[in-house]
């Protein structure tokens, strides 16, 4: 029975696999009778050849397979070499440039007029009087023409700065004249929010550094303007700074009272300058400013010939008091100066000044 | 000999009543869409028609020409593909 059972099953195999073959081929049959259905209804209704072009447009529209043109038979860089005059100013332009050109030059364009208003503001700084008629105008607006002129506005601008007879120099600073330091400054701000400090020369530099932080900051390079108070910057920095600039005899800070501030401006110099001097004689006694103590000692040996120390000597005259020539900036609180006092290591000041000068400043 | 007719007609009719030869039908249209059969044969089709005249083409003049034609194009991957699945019907549905 095993036998017969697979015999059988061995002719069941093949005759299953004729029968699949024959389901296969009833299958693929009919796939070929629609599509022949499909193509004879196409045919009787006449959509069978409508998807193919015919023979004249198909030699019309032939691919292109030249050089120097694409495969529509177009050349691509026809208009680049081509001028077209301007019917405002009739200058002949590029093609490729005469739609910003004609922007710039009718005044509607997006940015035109901007880049207008900022020429006449830079060409009335330089000039101080509005000479640019609407002709120059169009002139210095047409980017396409005239980049040597934007380089030279540009530059003009940036000599401003160091030359401009704004540059608020040297002044003894008055209450009223307080303000007009003050509004002098910002112009040499400009663009930037600091004050370069190698522009400066030095008594500028001590005025600033009177009334402001002057810390200089490490990327910038430019020297901080808030107060002296500022929160951003130390009062170590200050000092810092303050030698760095001015030498290491100036490296004493005003005092941010308000009593030394005002000191500052009247015209009482002398009291600042005598405070100054405390501190430097002081800054001689304390260890921590070795380097500036050194250097006030040989400051107060020799007579320097720069400008600051002159100055100083001739208050002293007027002050009457104090021995050496530093003009070191005054204390940055007066219990330090009096604890510095306090330590004689190298008196080489007389000590009855200091407290003279204390009863003055009190 | 009745038997294996009998046979064939009871899995016919299985095939055509469970569906399944709906879903191989729509197989394998879709399979010699892809392929690219279809488009070859209506080229065919093109040619018949045009050297028989627009007018005058009849659907016998075309199951005559295409319908052994389109036999050989199956692709060999397309035909593997059907036979399998006929194959496996069988095994599960026969005796």
């Amino acid at each position: 029975m095993k036998m017969e059972d697979m015999s059988l099953s061995g002719l069941d195999n093949t005759k299953l696999e004729a029968l699949a073959q024959d389901i296969y081929s009833d299958l693929v049959e009919d796939a070929c009778l629609g599509l022949c259905f499909e193509v004879h209804r196409a045919v009787k209704q006449g959509y069978f050849f409508l998807d193919d072009t015919d023979q004249e447009s198909m030699k019309d529209f032939e691919i292109v397979d030249q050089p120097g043109v694409d495969i529509f038979g177009q050349v691509y860089n026809q208009w680049k070499n081509k001028e077209c005059v301007c019917p405002n100013c009739n200058r002949s332009i590029a093609a490729s440039r005469f739609a910003p050109h004609l922007e710039k030059c009718l005044g509607m364009g997006r940015n035109s007029s901007r880049i207008a208003n900022r020429r006449i503001a830079s060409s009335n700084n330089m000039n101080n009087k509005s000479e640019s008629d609407q002709e120059d105008n169009d002139d210095v607006n047409d980017n396409d023409w005239s980049y040597g002129s934007e380089k030279k506005a540009k530059k003009r601008k940036s000599d401003k700065n160091p030359n401009s007879p704004r540059r608020s120099k040297s002044v003894k600073h008055k209450n009223g004249e307080l303000s007009n330091s003050v509004n002098a400054d910002p112009y040499k701000y400009n663009y930037n929010t600091g004050i370069n400090y190698e522009t400066l020369g030095p008594d500028e530099l001590r005025s600033l550094l009177t009334t402001q932080c002057g810390v200089i900051s490490e990327h910038t390079k430019k020297m901080c303007t808030r107060s002296q108070r500022c929160p951003q910057h130390t009062d170590e920095q200050r000092r810092a700074v303050r030698v760095f600039l001015l030498g290491p005899s100036e490296s004493s800070l005003p005092d941010a009272d308000t009593m030394v501030e005002s000191d500052c401006y009247d015209a009482s110099d002398g009291q600042v300058l005598m405070s100054r001097l405390q501190w430097d004689g002081s800054s001689d006694i304390s260890p921590s400013d070795s380097a500036s103590s050194k250097a006030s000692t040989n400051n107060s040996d020799s007579k320097k010939p720069k400008k600051k120390k002159t100055t100083s000597l001739g208050l002293n005259s007027t002050g009457g008091g104090g021995g050496g020539s530093g003009s070191g900036g005054g204390s940055s609180s007066q219990s330090s100066l009096v604890g510095l006092s306090n330590r004689k290591k190298k008196p080489k000041l007389p000590v009855p000044p200091a407290p003279s000068i204390y009863d003055n400043l009190n | 000999m009745s038997k294996d007719s009998k046979m064939r007609a009871t899995i016919n009719q299985k095939l055509t009543e469970m569906g399944e030869r709906e879903r191989l039908k729509e197989l394998l249209r879709s399979k010699l869409t892809e392929c690219g059969w279809r488009d070859q044969l209506k080229a065919h089709c093109k040619d018949v028609i045009k050297e028989k005249g627009l007018e005058h083409v009849t659907v016998e003049d075309l199951v005559v020409e295409i319908t052994p034609k389109g036999r050989v194009l199956v692709p060999d991957s397309v035909k593997k593909e059907l036979l399998q699945r006929i194959r496996a019907f069988l095994a599960q549905h026969a005796t």
